[in-house]
């Protein structure tokens, strides 16, 4: 079969289109049309809205389906190594120690909370907003030169909002930066646009947490007197009024240069690429 | 038979492009690498359209931009049009080359991922509230540039074209 024959079918209704505009216009039309969609980008009718939302969802649920056979291939070579790992009844030891101190730790916890609400009931200090977690799967994740981010299977119908916090295990992973109908989109914090006010409660410190837009992130902002150890913990400080104030982010890593100036980067409490489910955590109002 | 499978290989640069689009993230920018360092994206494109511009429609260039940009939350149409300026580039730099050899081809590559990469930052300028990371956008575009010999000689295992 001709090449060009065979090109000129290679997209839907592309024949048809052909048909009706010569080659040579067609070019100019589709470019037209691009600088159409571009300026649509930043009218919010909500009807282009709805639209883009719409085509958002299809082609997201669309590469997810795509993205399957690729899955079950990394998902199968994963499972392969597995079960031919030797160490899993020494791994499992640790494990269950790991567990137990991790209970006994939990019951500790329990106590300093009953204690801390106590304490706020007496001195009058009113809790912020109450946070209800739902549950959603990662349908994808996204890496590209301009931006991290991974998709998931919940969208505006189920009251999904710009700016919420996504997390797992308590540990914070992003915000909620597009929604759809069926499906959002989150950047991750070491998205190089990510920035989330962040404390160190065992310094007293505020600073800003940036992503590096590879996989780690950085901290902005720090005071120049502040001196940071190593393992120190961050939080969210929840001081934009969005994101839950006392979300584990990740600890602090000190290297010093050669000078003996300490420099300091982020060792982040989740790791890429291992995300099945998440939590949004939405505001109770 | 043979129609289907000459079908069926004429579709696979589609294809091919297609993956890379919907798992940009499964590829060796994850798995390999650290983060966003290839586009290889535009290697591809780049290679099929170089050696066989009937190969790959405008209609194909425009889905499949519209496709990357809603994966990557990017302005709708911004890749769409970088796809369709790129392949009409290297048209043009096709015709005008003299001689046939791997040095005009990477010029030609360089070229076209320079005019692409400005184009991006034009558009995002204009049309998108947020920025990206230029630091990002430079160590991709030069081991983009870096990395070509070696994809291209790849795919020249499979796809072995007459300049």
């Amino acid at each position: 079969m001709n090449a060009t024959k065979l090109a000129k079918s290679s997209a839907v209704g592309t024949a048809v289109l052909e048909r009706t505009f010569k080659q040579k216009l067609l070019t100019p039309v589709l470019i037209g049309v691009c600088f159409l969609l571009l300026t649509l980008e930043n009218i919010s009718f909500r009807p282009i809205k709805l639209l883009k939302s719409l085509v958002n969802d299809a082609i997201t649920y669309s590469a997810f389906i795509i993205n399957l056979p690729v899955n079950f291939t990394a998902d199968t070579s994963k499972s392969f190594l597995e079960f031919f790992n030797f160490n899993i009844h020494q791994e499992n030891k640790i494990l269950k120690d790991q567990v137990n101190k991790l209970i006994s730790e939990k019951n500790e916890l329990l106590f300093f909370k009953n204690e801390n609400d106590n304490l706020k009931r007496t001195l009058g200090i009113r809790n912020q907003g109450e946070y209800a977690a739902l549950l959603v799967k990662v349908i994808k994740e996204d890496t590209s030169e301009f931006g991290k981010s991974f998709s998931i299977t919940k969208g505006s119908s189920e009251n999904l909002e710009l700016g919420q916090a996504v997390v797992r295990n308590n540990v914070y992973l992003g915000r909620i930066s597009e929604v759809n109908l069926l499906s959002s989109k989150v950047m991750i914090v070491t998205d190089a646009g990510s920035r989330i006010p962040i404390v160190i409660p065992s310094k007293g410190v505020n600073a800003i947490l940036k992503g590096d837009g590879y996989s780690n992130a950085e901290l902005l902002f720090l005071p120049p007197s502040s001196s940071l150890d190593n393992n120190d913990q961050i939080y969210t400080s929840g001081t934009d009024g969005i994101i839950k104030e006392g979300l584990y982010v990740g600890k602090v890593i000190v290297k010093e240069d050669k000078n003996k100036k300490k420099k300091y980067s982020v060792d982040l409490g989740f790791k890429e690429h291992q995300l099945n489910y998440v939590s949004v955590l939405k505001l109770k109002r | 038979m043979r129609n289907f499978l000459e079908k069926t290989r004429f579709y696979i640069p589609h294809l091919l492009i297609l993956l890379v689009i919907a798992n940009d993230s499964l590829l060796i920018n994850t798995w390999i690498a650290p983060g966003p360092i290839i586009n290889l994206k535009y290697i591809l494109l780049f290679y099929f359209c170089f050696y066989q511009p009937d190969r790959i429609s405008v209609i194909s260039l425009f889905l499949l931009g519209l496709v990357f940009d809603s994966l990557q939350s990017t302005p709708l149409g911004m890749t769409s049009l970088c796809f369709i300026v790129a392949s009409k580039l290297i048209y043009f730099l096709k015709k005008r080359r003299t001689r046939a050899n791997f040095q005009n081809e990477f010029i030609s590559f360089g070229i076209v991922l320079a005019a692409v990469q400005i184009l991006t930052l034009i558009i995002f300028y204009y049309f998108s509230k947020t920025s990206p990371e230029y630091s990002l956008l430079i160590i991709n575009t030069i081991l983009t540039l870096a990395l070509y010999p070696l994809f291209r000689y790849i795919l020249q295992f499979f796809y072995r074209y007459q300049i």
